[in-house]
């Protein structure tokens, strides 16, 4: 059985705790993404998984087998690095055929497995170079064929992408996902880049400073993000969050002061929050829809930049001194100057407390 | 039309060419004035001011090796290839024997740090900031206690430690630039710690291996203080011998020391030319992106 489980893994390096009592499950043919900026412990984490790293405490479990006093070399697991780690001195084919040594396979066995890796991967014409002589998305397809050219138990992805322009960057996201999703196996990929993220994986962890943050499946973490960091985290452009004030409560409509103005909104269920108190609103910028005349369930402000963003325009708007974004369509044809009505979607607005977790009444 | 006279950046013209070799040549001079004496007959040696043209003559460099002492005019072996031999072997051991140990520990300090491991390193280069003539009286008691002294074994020793710790400070700087990546993609591949040293590192500081044996080499080939005080009649090296050559005497052989000094530097310069690829990746290594 394909898994792999943490249970209560922690890494302190001193006095920095690296990684904090973080528990995962990776079930057999998923894809997991941990997901988070640089420095939250994601790559700690996995360099624990493959056992490059001690853990301070805690449990790693590979195929429900305990693993933490396995060496890296038994615990049977392939990794692909972030800046590929190719020998330098060996050609692509000896690259691909290095894990295969501790197999102890005939030389037949061993071709034959890098050319089937070689076409999957379309190294066929670039076997024989040397590292050096490969383009950046060459080197990472050898590095991701050194990783699934054997059967292992798991496999893990170090920010597989993160050297690539961003073109080679789209391209290669889809056929890793081919890849992984043929090799039916418990994956994890560790990378900051959320859109890589949300393409790739079946479930995606989000961490910060050590600590696991959320855990669901992509649309999940978009749709129902758990506080205010993943909220702010995911998505582009980034989730407008902002300070408020209930008024009025009148079922799963409420009445709350943002930026000075009153505007009501409904969040088709009632939530439990309190009349008077101060919360956190999240909208993102696409969540809103231009209105014509200001009423009370919109926002009125003032145009004071717009971004281009290809086919849509991203507005700053604002009001009071403070700004929010919002995108629009390019054919709405905004000036900078403009004063504008924005309403928010039904169903698209978010509410934390002032700790920063969500309200959800589910 | 104006000539165009400014040149482009990374060019230089003829005048600071010349110059430059106008400075390397003074340099070099000495060294060029040492190998013509070399070939110079004793006559021509002496003479005042120096003969530019002469006829060559081997007779120097035969006089290394047969020489008539004393007033006997029968010419007898000098044994200075023994010394030949003792500085080649002696240097060469030492510098094997620094390269391994200085290599293993470098890793160590590297990829294991101790506990203080700064600490450590700078302990390690203070033991090269005294001159050596400070530890000298200790050094000789002990080699005279142990009975290490006059030995082969203990000057190799005592030149091993001499090298060991700008092995270890060489050697460390070229394993902290490489990437560690490959050796945990090579852990990832099943290799055992042994095979990620050997296999992965190793083939990866052939050039700091070069540069650090070349430097180590030269220190260790010239030195001069320990092995006058610390081999015997069997075990001299090149320097101290050619100091007993040209000392005590009252007119100083100089075509011969000269020919001398011409034996001297073949070997490293032999070995520093061949590795010189290996050098210049070497002293240049970490400036260049990975």
């Amino acid at each position: 059985m394909s898994t792999i489980e943490l249970q209560h893994l922690t890494k302190a390096f001193g006095d920095l705790i690296a990684v904090d009592n973080v528990s995962l499950k990776v079930e057999e043919n998923e894809v997991l993404c941990l997901l988070g900026p640089s420095g939250c412990g994601k790559t700690t984490t996995l360099r624990m998984v493959a056992g490059l790293e001690v853990a301070t405490s805690g449990d790693i479990f590979i195929g429900n087998k305990n693993v933490n006093n396995l060496e890296t070399r038994d615990r049977n697991l392939a990794m692909a690095f972030q800046f590929y780690a190719l020998y330098p001195s060996l050609t692509v084919a000896e690259n691909l055929a290095n894990p295969l040594f501790a197999e102890n396979l005939s030389s037949e066995e061993v071709k034959k497995k890098i050319l089937e890796v070689a076409d999957i991967l379309q190294l066929r014409d670039i076997v024989n170079r040397k590292p050096h002589q490969l383009a950046e998305g060459e080197k990472q397809r050898v590095a991701v064929g050194r990783a699934i050219i054997r059967d292992p138990e798991c496999f893990l992805f170090d920010e597989p992408l993160s050297r690539l322009d961003v073109q080679l960057r789209e391209q290669m996201r889809g056929q890793i996902k081919e890849v992984l999703s043929d090799l039916k196996k418990a994956t994890v990929i560790v990378t900051h880049d959320q859109l890589e993220a949300l393409t790739m994986a079946t479930k995606i962890a989000v961490m910060r400073d050590g600590l696991i943050e959320q855990v669901s499946s992509p649309h999940d973490i978009f749709a129902k993000p758990n506080n205010t960091f993943v909220a702010g985290f995911i998505g582009t452009p980034q989730m407008n969050i902002l300070d408020c004030n209930i008024i009025e409560i009148n079922s799963s409509i409420i009445k709350l002061k943002i930026l000075e103005q009153e505007v009501q909104i409904d969040f088709i269920t009632p939530l439990n929050v309190n009349k008077n108190d101060s919360y956190f609103i999240g909208i993102r910028p696409r969540s809103f829809e231009l209105v014509d005349n200001n009423a009370s369930d919109n926002f009125s402000g003032k145009v004071d930049l717009i971004e281009n963003m290809g086919s849509e325009i991203l507005v700053h708007i604002k009001i009071n001194e403070f700004t929010f974004r919002s995108v629009q369509s390019r054919s709405k044809n905004l000036n900078v100057g403009d004063i504008i009505n924005l309403k928010p979607k039904k169903g698209q607005v978010h509410i934390f407390n002032k700790n920063g977790e969500v309200i959800r009444n589910e | 039309m104006k000539k165009y006279e400014k040149k482009a950046i990374g060019q230089s013209g003829w005048l600071w060419t010349s110059l430059a070799s106008f400075v390397a040549f003074i340099y070099f001079f000495p060294v060029l004035f040492i190998i013509l004496t070399a070939f110079r007959s004793r006559s021509d040696t002496l003479a005042t001011p120096p003969k530019w043209f002469f006829t060559p003559t081997f007779e120097n460099f035969y006089h290394i090796f047969f020489r008539s002492m004393a007033n006997s005019t029968e010419y007898v072996a000098t044994g200075f290839h023994m010394y030949f031999f003792n500085s080649i072997y002696i240097s060469g051991m030492s510098v094997l024997l620094a390269l391994l140990i200085g290599t293993l520990a470098a890793y160590g300090f590297s990829r294991h740090p101790l506990k203080g491991n700064d600490t450590y390193l700078f302990i390690i280069l203070t033991t090269r900031m005294l001159p050596p003539i400070i530890v000298i009286v200790p050094i000789f008691l002990i080699f005279r206690i142990t009975g290490l002294a006059g030995t082969y074994t203990g000057i190799i020793l005592m030149y091993t430690a001499f090298n060991l710790p700008f092995s270890i400070w060489m050697m460390k700087s070229f394993f902290d630039e490489l990437n560690t990546e490959i050796e945990d993609a090579s852990r990832m591949d099943g290799a055992s710690e042994s095979s990620v040293f050997f296999g992965v590192c190793i083939p990866q500081v052939k050039a700091g291996l070069a540069a650090t044996s070349v430097f180590a080499l030269i220190l260790t080939w010239n030195e001069f203080l320990f092995s006058l005080l610390l081999t015997n009649k069997l075990t001299r090296t090149m320097p101290p011998a050619m100091a007993r050559t040209i000392g005590g005497e009252i007119n100083v052989d100089y075509g011969l020391l000269a020919a001398m000094i011409c034996l001297f530097i073949i070997p490293i310069f032999l070995i520093t030319y061949l590795l010189q690829n290996q050098l210049l990746r070497g002293v240049t290594f970490g400036t260049i992106k990975k």
